[in-house]
């Protein structure tokens, strides 16, 4: 069946190609847009088949546009989380309206049906979807946006989807940001969720600021949580705010120098929904983002609850061909003088929940070559585990269109708890022929010795073609067996379980 | 069922064919100033790259970017680069674009509302706009001469543009 369906797809692909310019689809008319994305994935050990595909189409029209997403998936992620029981669905998961008015100084946005918006980074609103990471808390109501002399405001109400796929909690929002200076912008926003059961709301709301002199630009924002039921009971009336959280970054960039330093301080600061499986906000979780498997192997993710911490970050071209990187960042929990704490009643020490420090050097030493050394160094509390990862990656390049890429990398992780010490090793060798073409072979190795003298070595390996076709397709096909992992974005992370057998992802757009 | 479905999609996809209007956007600069699409256009080609600061090939793909720039800007091509870096990572997109030197413009997109209307996915996503703006090109991922392509549809649209201008 499955070499029948590879004979059938690689023909088709032939043929578009040969008649690319007699496509027997007409053009589409002008205003529409569409997008698809599918990914299908058949794993041996498991006999099991997954279909997803989330099909996009827009109009716009002058002031007007309008949109639908329709989502199936057959059946859904394995992960309770991500599927929300469903094994079969679907349906119009995202529809909306929209009309702007105005220019881009005096102007105004409404939006009704599905929509998405963020307040300044996160602390008070984020409403996203990241498809890698199987997140869309959209909202369904009304949005609206105006800009006018210098202010910009936003207001909106909504309801996001629970676990059981109803929505139910009713969620009021409002930003108003002012432009007093070029270089001085101050905020405020102010949230609010509507339970359907009879409870007291949550009201969490902030304020923030930013001004920018000379090479240096400074963001601050500073929030505030109150629910009375919470008040009452757990506090005794005698607190007005039962949360509390801050953000700041500073950024300073002299030449080829730059620095960015990120204070963190989220105390009992999670917003959702009164059922606990809707969360509103996601502020800026100041951990690094890594491109390397490995480095993304053992993740810490966030708890706006209960964390405080700063990470500090260094840039410094020395040439056009060398670039280095330095970052270092520490995650520690609350002590119990924190409203988290005397929520939940404990008396909990201060803990350290992560700390990570990194180092990358690029250099291209001549047209043809170009290296890039990483290390890093990582101690996190989820799994307690320790980890060293150097990091190796070479550029040659062939010709103007010809590449081939060659990572190596390699981690050494003790297990605090067990005192256990196992290595990790990932060879990635990759060929990319410009614009169409890229072959991947990825190998990973994991080396355990439980006992002196005695070692457990298992083994992934898989092979990943990538083509793109006619400009607005890209195909990517997946043959082999891939180690488990986390794929986190911003300290938001999905566990990948591990997977033997073969995956389609191709994403279409016009 | 579900390889049969699969098939059939994969079969319209790379049967049909279209080009679009870029949609209008107005985002946030680094200066804190709103820029609007519809004031770019209309001037020359123009250049849309959805870029992020964590993204390796997307700070590769800038880096041909900023030559194509310079050697072109005097005949009316533009690029706006699109930071999609979300709240986590924004605070570092200003002194990453200064250690860089990047003159085009950089343009914030902190919750891919405009990578939405462009379907961007994931990034290094390029589109090329010609006067009208119109997209006539558009390229997902970055490798090693994907720029040489970029370069010859700007210079056919800047040779189209003053073939018009002659006539």
């Amino acid at each position: 069946m499955h070499i029948k369906f590879f004979f059938f797809l690689l023909l088709n692909c032939f043929t578009s190609l040969l008649y690319a310019q007699d496509n027997f689809f007409p053009q589409l008319p002008d205003g529409l847009g569409l997008s698809n994305q599918l990914e299908y994935s058949y794993d041996y050990e498991l006999k099991r088949e997954i279909f997803e595909n989330w099909f996009n189409l827009d109009y716009r029209y002058n002031i007007f546009s309008a949109g639908i997403r329709f989502d199936i998936f057959q059946p859904n992620d394995p992960n309770p989380a991500i599927s929300r029981g469903k094994v079969i669905y679907a349906d119009i998961a995202f529809k909306y309206i929209e009309a702007e008015i105005g220019d881009v100084e005096e102007g105004m946005k409404v939006t009704a049906g599905n929509f998405y918006s963020l307040f300044g980074r996160g602390l008070i609103l984020k409403s996203y979807e990241n498809r890698n990471i199987r997140i869309d808390n959209n909202l369904l109501g009304v949005k609206i946006e105006g800009y006018y002399a210098g202010l910009k405001l936003i207001a909106l109400t909504g309801m996001a989807e629970n676990f059981y796929a109803e929505r139910k909690d009713i969620l009021h929002a409002v930003d108003l940001e002012y432009k007093i200076v070029n270089d001085l912008k101050i905020s405020g926003s102010f949230a609010s969720n509507d339970p359907e059961e009879d409870v007291a709301r949550t009201m969490i709301g902030s304020i923030r600021i930013q001004p920018s002199i000379w090479n240096f630009d400074f963001y601050g924002e500073y929030g505030l949580k109150r629910n009375n039921d919470v008040k009452k009971e757990k506090f005794k009336n005698a607190a007005n705010n039962i949360g509390e959280a801050y953000y700041s970054a500073a950024n300073f960039y002299y030449g080829a120098l730059s620095l960015v330093g990120e204070y963190k301080y989220y105390d009992n600061f999670i917003f959702g929904s009164y059922d606990g499986t809707i969360i509103y906000n996601n502020p800026p979780a100041i951990r690094k983002e890594y491109t390397y498997a490995l480095l993304n192997r053992h993740p810490s993710p966030l708890n706006q609850n209960n964390e405080k911490g700063f990470q500090v970050e260094a840039n410094y071209s020395f040439a056009s061909e060398t670039f280095l990187t330095v970052s270092y960042g520490e995650t520690k929990t609350l002590g119990s003088d924190s409203y988290y704490q005397k929520v939940l009643g404990v008396n909990q020490p201060v803990r350290l929940q992560l700390k990570e420090s990194f180092i990358q050097l690029n250099h291209t030493w001549n047209e043809n070559i170009k290296t890039i050394a990483a290390f890093g160094y990582s101690e996190e509390r989820d799994a307690n585990t320790k980890n060293i990862t150097p990091i190796l990656e070479n550029y040659f390049y062939i010709d103007e269109i010809n590449t081939i890429k060659l990572i190596i990398e390699h981690q050494h992780t003790t297990d605090k708890t067990t005192t256990e010490k196992y290595y990790t090793d990932v060879a990635t060798l990759e060929y990319l022929r410009s614009p169409l073409l890229s072959i991947s072979v990825v190998s990973e190795m994991q080396t355990k010795e439980p006992d002196p003298g005695k070692t457990i070595r298992r083994f992934w390996n898989f092979i990943q073609f990538g083509y793109t076709l006619g400009e607005h397709t890209n195909l990517i096909l997946l043959i082999g067996t891939r180690q488990a992992g986390n794929i986190c974005i911003g300290g938001v992370c999905r566990y990948e379980p591990e997977f033997s057998g073969i995956e389609i992802k191709m994403f279409t757009r016009f | 069922m579900k390889l049969l479905i699969t098939v059939l999609i994969i079969i319209v996809s790379l049967n049909i064919n279209a080009q679009r209007k870029a949609p209008n956007f107005k985002l946030e600069n680094l200066d804190g100033k709103f820029v609007e699409l519809k004031n770019f256009t209309g001037k020359g080609p123009l250049l849309i790259s959805f870029w992020a600061t964590w993204c390796k090939p997307c700070v590769e793909e800038l880096e041909e970017y900023k030559k194509l720039y310079s050697d072109y800007k005097g005949n009316g091509f533009n690029i706006i680069a699109i930071s999609t870096d979300d709240e986590k990572t924004v605070a570092k997109v200003k002194p990453f674009v200064k250690s860089k030197d990047y003159n085009f413009t950089i343009l914030l997109d902190t919750n891919s509302e405009v990578a939405r209307k462009y379907y961007v996915q994931n990034v290094p996503y390029t589109f090329l706009l010609d006067e009208k703006g119109n997209i006539v090109y558009s390229h997902l991922g970055y490798k090693k001469g994907d720029e040489l392509q970029v370069k010859k549809k700007v210079e056919t649209l800047l040779t189209s543009a003053s073939d018009k201008t002659s006539d």
